[in-house]
């Protein structure tokens, strides 16, 4: 009865200014089954998924954090125990997207060395309001993507790290641009 | 307060149907989007009264939580137990229990005292 019924277990933050989406992100909840909602009024604090990777069964747990919290508030108790970090910029906001070097010195100072990182260009349903271009974009983003996905190969990534090989020294983060999901996303969902 | 007198108060999941050797019988799932919340056999059957919100609450009735009583819970000891699920902020020692995709729910409660989660069979899908 006590048998372990998984593998391996990641823990995962969202990092990013206010406003870009994390708890969207997170809390997907659309309007179609209720007319309102107890737990959308609560908020989510963080879930658990699991996923299969090379045979593999490994449980996410993902945690949602407040982006009004600046990075030099921010110290080593806030990153503590995690192993992947989702950093999310807004694509129609220049300022979440310059600020993502800021964030990822904050997460050098402060998180564990090698935690994994992932940059996600959000909001992506926005296009004619984009701002920060593709090509920029680009430079960190590997391609369009969605949020499971993004979440597969981060923990893809921390896999490998655990696995013991050593990944090479320059593939230092993984970056991608958030594909935009089936639904548009509700613009209410989180406000 | 007697545990047979609650069995007997709950019967609208007949533990012949739903329960095996003190367990669950059959995967859980959510009933909107059918995610997979627990597998079969992974959680302790129990009887307890306790309250829970309702997962859809009245627009016109602002301010106040409208809850039921709910007899018949899954009793998980590890978070890490669950397939998928979400978990809300706390209140009031507790939190929230949500399908991890769709987000419906309260699907039972996790108590930040014992670290215990419980899910209410009627909120889940069996399959
Ligand atoms: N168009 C569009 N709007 C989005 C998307 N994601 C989030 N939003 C909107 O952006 C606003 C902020 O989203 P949140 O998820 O609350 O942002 P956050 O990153 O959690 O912000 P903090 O909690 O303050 O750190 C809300 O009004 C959302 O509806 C998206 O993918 N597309
Ligand atoms: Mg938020
Ligand atoms: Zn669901």
């Amino acid at each position: 009865m006590a048998k372990k019924t998984y593998d391996l277990l990641f823990k995962l933050l969202l990092i990013g200014d206010s406003g870009v989406g994390k708890t969207c992100i997170l809390f997907r909840f659309s309007d179609n089954h209720f007319t309102t909602t107890f737990i959308s009024t609560i908020g989510i604090d963080f879930k658990i998924k699991t996923v299969e990777l090379r045979g593999k069964k490994i449980k996410l747990q993902i945690w949602d954090t407040a982006g009004q919290e600046r990075f030099h508030t921010i110290t080593t108790s806030y990153y503590r125990g995690a192993m992947g970090i989702m950093l999310v910029y807004d694509i129609t906001n220049e300022k979440t997207f310059d600020d993502i070097v800021k964030w990822l010195r904050n997460i050098d100072e402060h998180a564990n060395e090698d935690v994994e990182k992932m940059i996600l260009g959000n909001k992506c349903d926005m296009e004619e309001k984009r701002v920060v271009s593709k090509e920029r974009g680009e430079a960190l983003a590997k391609s369009n993507i969605n949020i499971e996905r993004a979440f597969s190969e981060l923990a893809e990534a921390i896999l490998d790290k655990t696995a013991g090989r050593e990944a090479d020294a320059d593939a230092a983060r993984i970056a991608v641009e958030r594909r935009p999901s089936r639904a548009p996303p509700a613009r209410a969902c989180c406000s | 307060m007697s545990e047979s007198e609650n069995v007997e108060k709950s019967v609208e999941f007949p533990e012949t149907d739903y329960v095996e050797d003190g367990q669950n019988k059959l995967i859980i799932k959510c009933k909107y989007c059918t995610s997979k919340i627990l597998d079969k056999k992974s959680a302790k059957y129990i009887t307890q009264e306790k309250d829970l919100p309702l997962m859809q609450q009245d627009k016109n009735k602002e301010g106040e939580v409208q809850s039921e009583k709910i007899n018949q819970f899954y009793h998980v000891e590890n978070m890490y137990t669950f397939e998928n699920i979400g978990f809300t902020h706390t209140v009031a020692n507790h939190k929230y229990l949500s399908c991890a995709d769709c987000d419906a729910g309260p699907v039972g409660y996790y108590d930040m005292d014992t670290k215990h989660s419980y899910v209410a069979l009627s909120r889940v899908e069996h399959i």
